[in-house]
């Protein structure tokens, strides 16, 4: 138990997603220009990223493995996570055709979310069980979450703010990104003792 | 151009007129396709709605076709700023997904817990994503009884406003 929550716990925080391993960053500068879109992109990035390795966890341990497939890892990786977003697309359209209207403007930009794809291959090297790898994929994408969100706060705050001219727009959105990865280094000096 | 801080704003343009109700189709945007592979993306495509098989980003945006009351005397190709309360978003994301991701990952601690075998945990979390499903389509049901989840038309669209100008 121990173990499981501190892994959780550097899949969010130490090896942030973004911050540490910088996969998903075109969602993380594009999505966060406000609070409520990040957060809606945060939670539907959490499903498919936690769904899809609960598959990828499956078809690497008992296809892959197997039958020495592992050169095919990549390309079955990317078919499962398409399939995983199909799958969410479809679902919550019959769960609730509103809900599909208000959130499904998230769902193709996942696809292509890079961050999917490098937690699903961050599985297989940590050689986890079934569980252990599901949790560090929620994890991992809760950190994602936790990060678009503050992202996005900071800018509807620097929405506000005198920035001077050359820094407008982009240039201040990746000072202060690199801003918050260096304060999010902090968490690797954490101690487990 | 002023908005309301808890509204979420989208544009739509009508494309069919049914008695005293229109039809409305989000312009779709993107948060990526202006890169140097948006030729060869399908996020670039998004923005455009190339495309008509099955799963192409113009059918997704067809099946998004929503209807309200034309009460503003809409006709067929005007485009509106449609808005969503921003609580009703997150209401709306936490019934989608977190409900069903809660159920799942419970399903799995409790079958992990009782059998230790990841074949049966793997099982367990599939009827705990059913189950999560199942409590989602109540919870939104509700949600749409309340008439939460219905955008509503604010205001026309400024010639050559999109979504990411002066929103």
């Amino acid at each position: 138990m121990k173990e499981l929550t501190l892994m959780m716990i550097g899949a969010a925080l130490v090896n942030n997603v973004i911050l540490a391993r910088f996969l998903g960053l075109c969602s993380f500068m594009g999505v966060t220009t406000r609070i409520d879109t990040a957060a809606g992109m945060g939670m539907a990035t959490t499903f498919v990223i936690t769904v899809s390795s609960m598959a990828d966890w499956a078809v690497q341990h008992w296809l892959l493995d197997p039958y020495g497939l592992g050169y095919l890892r990549t390309v079955t990786f990317i078919l499962v996570i398409a399939s995983a977003v199909q799958f969410t697309e479809m679902t919550i359209r019959k769960v609730s055709p509103s809900l599909f209207q208000m959130l499904g403007i998230y769902l193709p930009l996942i696809t292509t979310n890079c961050a999917v794809l490098g937690v699903a291959l961050l599985l297989v090297e940590g050689h986890m069980s079934l569980l252990g790898a599901t949790l560090f994929a929620f994890a991992s994408s809760v950190g994602y979450s936790m990060v678009m969100i503050i992202f996005a706060g900071l800018r509807e705050r620097l929405a506000l703010a005198a920035v001077p001219r050359l820094f407008a727009g982009p240039p201040i959105g990746f000072i202060v990104a690199s801003l918050l990865a260096m304060a999010f280094m902090g968490f690797s000096g954490i101690s487990t003792g | 151009m002023s908005r309301d801080a808890h509204t979420v704003e989208g544009i739509a343009r009508v494309v069919r007129i049914e008695n005293d109700v229109a039809w409305f189709e989000p312009e779709q945007t993107t948060s990526c396709g202006h890169c140097a592979s948006s030729a060869a993306c399908g996020a670039s495509s998004a923005a455009t709605g190339t495309g008509t098989g099955i799963g192409s980003i113009a059918r997704r945006i067809e099946f998004r076709r929503f209807a309200l009351d034309n009460a503003n005397d809409l006709r067929i190709g005007d485009r509106v700023v449609v808005g969503v309360d921003d609580r009703a978003l997150f209401r709306a994301s936490a019934t989608a997904y977190a409900v069903p991701l809660v159920t799942t990952l419970a399903a799995g601690g409790l079958a992990q817990a009782l059998f230790g075998d990841d074949l049966l945990t793997l099982f367990s979390m599939a009827l705990g994503l059913f189950a999560g499903l199942v409590v989602a389509r109540i919870a939104a049901r509700a949600l749409g009884r309340r008439g939460e989840l219905a955008p509503r038309i604010l205001r026309h669209a400024v010639p050559g406003e999109t979504c990411q100008t002066g929103m």
